[in-house]
């Protein structure tokens, strides 16, 4: 059994790379995706407008620490000298955007930092007058958010000229301002944005802090409801199991022996027949069916309506998972249909296809010539053999369990794996959306994994790992 | 078998012919689905002069010229012209009829002026004409899927080539070429983006894009100078083996590893403004991998064959023969990959339309026909039905194509 071994171990060395890599592209995407996830958490809890700065402020990094993005994304980052060290404690993404294109346009950190602390700080003063006399205060408030927001030097130099004729404490603060911008302004270094430097940030970062909870199996939590990614996985994962499970064993079940058939019927009026339906039926879109079965159950007239297809009552998830796949029964009916049958066709006709070529190999004729019932030469001789390719499939079976049914769930309104993902993706929940991605990569590699095994167990032919790797490149 | 015979053989192939048949309708219907759709007549006369708008309109689509604002401000439904040819279907994807909200069944009453005006397959929650959207979606999937596979296959082929041609060992390259050349692409990336970064939307574009090229022009002659220089010293011009094969598998392990569906998905929530180049794009650089496996095999194959070792022995070069010689012969199963590939390709189409993400909003597709029925109204049937029966042939074409053409490559080597 030692090239087993050896080709476990080969396995392995590739998928931590792979599983990194993966995890990053994964991880990666959350930063690229616009829109502001404290922002919108704010606005869920009704406390995005307070009315004060401070306040508001306040809370904003409260929520910025709690969902971990006042840290630096990753370990390290090339960024041009021009940047300030610590840009990434802005939290604030449109802030940051400018504060960023500040520092590009006049090359220096330190002073565009110090030039816009002196707007936040002038947005703090006023927002305190603001609730003392709102008439005077408001249009200076208005035209320092402004300014809050634009890198363009003429704008800004036009904005603060309004700023200074505004009353209350707006001369102080314009005057603050425009020294600070008249000191940027001063000290041009366009070039250091070219000049990149390597910024390492340690391990306090937040790919950090998510990968490694989830190698310790704490998967974090969720920006949209504060529910611990783990939890809401499970929940999610009863419903998708069950769904994909039973479908494939269906598939497997029915598809099989409906191969060997077609295979012993070979080019008689069954085959023919079954082909072309199986054909048909691999080509038949299941959202499609998903929907013309749903359409179908909900009309009263069909008298359906004990599948219960748009049931909303979820029993306790503390029941046991066989007296939740039986409660649930009916409602699983029709989406297990919609996943069984294309899945079906294509091992049937991989079935069919094998036994074909298997059936014409000299050993079958040597059983048969020797008299063997021909049902033991079908199963006993061919079947078994006829079995390997079907081996390539159970590297996509673990991961098609886990989020398989994404359309089907969205369709059946069935609160499973894949519709959760589906609205964490829609919600921009992203801690979900990259440990999902990411278990799934885990999932792939470890069907990879098992199908290697069991193809040098069973396949005398394959004896070592660059034997199999020459064989089936993945 | 060659293009041509392979040709020769799908026309011959009886049961695969409907196939070929149905595709050309599909690509006639969506190449031409402006002129089979529309509001606008295909032609009309007024005050003794023609008038083309379906034209005018394609040639404002690429920015030349515009429509005839008279028309488009007054509807060109409510027109009543002199003389007149209107399409087959008098409505346009986005026309709303006003009179018609609400999923009007074709069967059922409908308020037309005229039965030329009736729609044959039902109208949408909206007003939209059912039959005007799947002519439209028609031609979403047909240039998602052709665009997004030719992409792919341009992936896969040139990275299964090089793969399979070269194998681990094949390409051997200096170390100071691989460092100057790294770094180079290295810096010029980071020169890009720095250079775009903090400059003020619309100042001096042309001079910008001109700074670009240049400074990209200089990266390639420094990279170039580095490792002319670097050569020069006995351990950085001592040659090493670039591995390719094992570069290319992991990272077609790396693109299998993630749940195709839910990635793409996943990667269209990024994007600020949906677009169906992004989905073409998407699908291009992602289901190259199949198509890249199948290329490194027949490759594999290729490069023993004695025409292969004879131009090497002529002292031919590798890269010439390569491409001119042993590619050309390794791309039989590619046909095939092609053929699944799109059927493919229309079904992630239609599932992200139908899950309504990644195209816009207002873009009529046949999955976004579809997604208006689940939790909502069930009634009308008409939505469901023929959005997803066209779906069902177009796959079915494809996947029939693809039977086909798998056969010939049998046939052919047999």
């Amino acid at each position: 059994m030692w090239q087993v071994g050896q080709l476990v171990w080969r396995r392995i060395l590739f998928a931590v790379p792979t599983l990194l890599v993966v995890s990053v592209i994964a991880f990666g995407l959350s930063k690229a995706a616009p829109g502001d996830p404290v922002q919108q958490l704010l606005h869920r809890t009704g406390e995005e407008s307070l009315g004060n700065w401070e306040q508001e402020e306040k809370s904003y990094r409260e929520t910025a620490r709690i969902l971990d993005l006042d840290k630096p994304a990753f370990y390290c980052a090339f960024l041009p000298i021009a940047y300030p060290d610590t840009l990434y404690k802005m939290a604030h993404p449109v802030r940051r955007a400018v504060l960023k294109g500040l520092c590009a346009r006049y090359g220096n950190g330190q002073l565009a930092l110090a030039y816009y602390r002196s707007v936040e700080q002038g947005l703090k003063r006023v927002s305190a007058e603001r609730q003392a006399n709102p008439a005077i205060a408001d249009p200076t408030w208005k035209l320092l958010k402004d300014l809050a927001l634009r890198t363009d030097a003429r704008w800004i130099h036009r904005q603060l000229n309004d700023l200074r004729r505004q009353g209350g404490s707006a001369k102080q603060v314009s005057s603050e301002i425009t020294r600070q911008f008249h000191a940027l302004e001063a000290n041009p270094t366009p070039w250091r944005k070219y000049i990149p430097s390597f910024r390492w940030h340690g391990t306090d970062n937040q790919y950090h802090h998510w990968i490694s909870g989830v190698l310790r199996g704490a998967f974090g939590n969720s920006w949209k409801d504060g529910q611990p990614v783990g939890q809401k996985i499970k929940g999610g994962l009863r419903w998708t199991l069950l769904l994909n499970l039973s479908s494939l064993l269906l598939a497997f079940g029915l598809a099989i022996p409906l191969g060997v058939f077609m295979a012993r019927m070979k080019n008689r009026w069954p085959d023919y027949g079954l082909k072309i339906l199986l054909f048909l039926l691999y080509a038949l879109p299941s959202f499609w069916v998903a929907t013309l079965l749903l359409l179908w159950a909900v009309n009263p007239a069909s008298g359906l309506d004990w599948l219960r297809v748009l049931g909303t009552d979820t029993p306790q998830l503390e029941s046991n998972w066989l007296e939740f796949f039986w409660h649930e029964r009916r409602r699983m009916l029709l989406p297990i249909l919609s996943l069984t049958y294309g899945s079906l066709a294509y091992i049937a006709l991989q079935v069919r296809s094998a036994m074909d070529e298997v059936l014409e190999q000299d050993y079958i004729r040597t059983a048969r010539a020797k008299g063997l019932p021909e049902r033991k030469v079908l199963w006993r001789h061919a079947a078994k053999n006829a079995a390997f390719p079907l081996l390539t499939l159970i590297g996509s079976i673990f991961p098609a369990l886990l989020a398989g049914s994404v359309v089907i769930e969205s369709v059946f309104n069935i609160p499973g794996m894949g519709k959760l993902t589906l609205d964490a993706i829609f919600g921009q929940d992203w801690p979900l959306v990259y440990t999902v991605l990411w278990i799934s990569g885990v999932l792939t590699v470890l069907g990879l994994l098992v199908s290697d095994i069991l193809y040098v167990w069973l396949d005398p032919r394959i004896r070592s790992a660059e034997e199999k790797s020459k064989a089936v490149w993945t | 078998m060659d293009v041509k015979g392979l040709w020769h053989f799908l026309h011959r192939d009886a049961s695969g012919r409907w196939a070929i048949w149905y595709l050309y309708l599909f690509a006639a219907i969506g190449l031409f689905s402006d002129f089979l759709a529309n509001e606008r007549p295909l032609v009309f006369r007024e005050e003794g002069a023609w008038h083309f708008p379906i034209f005018r309109q394609m040639l404002a689509q690429v920015g030349l010229g515009q429509e005839e604002g008279k028309y488009v401000q007054e509807g060109w439904a409510g027109h009543s012209f002199e003389w007149v040819i209107r399409p087959l279907i008098p409505y346009s994807a986005e026309t709303i009829d006003r009179r018609n909200l609400g999923a009007k069944s074709p069967f059922g009453p409908q308020r037309v002026a005229h039965i030329r005006y009736w729609h044959w397959l039902g109208t949408d929650q909206s007003g939209h004409d059912v039959a005007a959207g799947l002519i439209h979606g028609a031609r979403v999937a047909l240039f998602i899927g052709l665009i997004g596979m030719l992409t792919a296959t341009i992936v896969g082929v040139l990275l299964g080539a090089i793969a399979g041609y070269w194998g681990d060992s094949g390409l051997e390259m200096s170390i100071a070429r691989m460092v100057a050349y790294g770094a180079t692409a290295l810096g010029a990336s980071y020169f890009i983006w720095a250079h775009q970064y903090g400059r003020v939307e619309g100042e001096a574009d042309g001079w910008h894009h001109v700074q670009t090229g240049l400074g990209l022009v200089l990266f390639f002659v420094l990279g170039k100078g580095i490792a002319w220089g670097m050569e020069k010293s006995a351990m950085l011009g001592r040659r090493v083996p670039l591995r390719v094969d094992f570069w290319v598998s992991r990272l077609t392990e790396v693109l299998n590893s993630l749940p195709t569906l839910l990635f793409i998905l996943a990667i269209l929530a990024t994007l600020e403004h949906p677009s169906i180049y992004y989905i073409m794009l998407v699908i291009g650089l992602l289901r190259w991998t199949g198509i890249a496996r199948l290329v490194r095999a027949e490759m594999l194959r290729v490069r023993t064959l004695q025409y292969v070792e004879a131009a090497r022995v002529l002292g031919l070069p590798d890269s010439r023969i390569l491409w001119r010689h042993a590619l050309p012969n390794s791309l039989g199963p590619v046909w095939v990959a092609l053929a699944f590939g799109m059927a493919g390709a229309v079904l992630v189409e239609a599932s992200l339309s139908f899950l309504g993400i990644g195209l816009p909003v207002e873009t009529v597709t046949w999955g976004s026909l579809m997604r208006q029925l689940p939790g909502g109204n069930l009634r009308p049937w008409w939505l469901a039905v023929f959005p997803g029966l066209l779906i069902f042939l177009t796959v079915l074409a494809f996947n029939r194509l693809g039977e086909s053409l798998s056969r010939a490559a049998r046939t052919g080597t047999e």
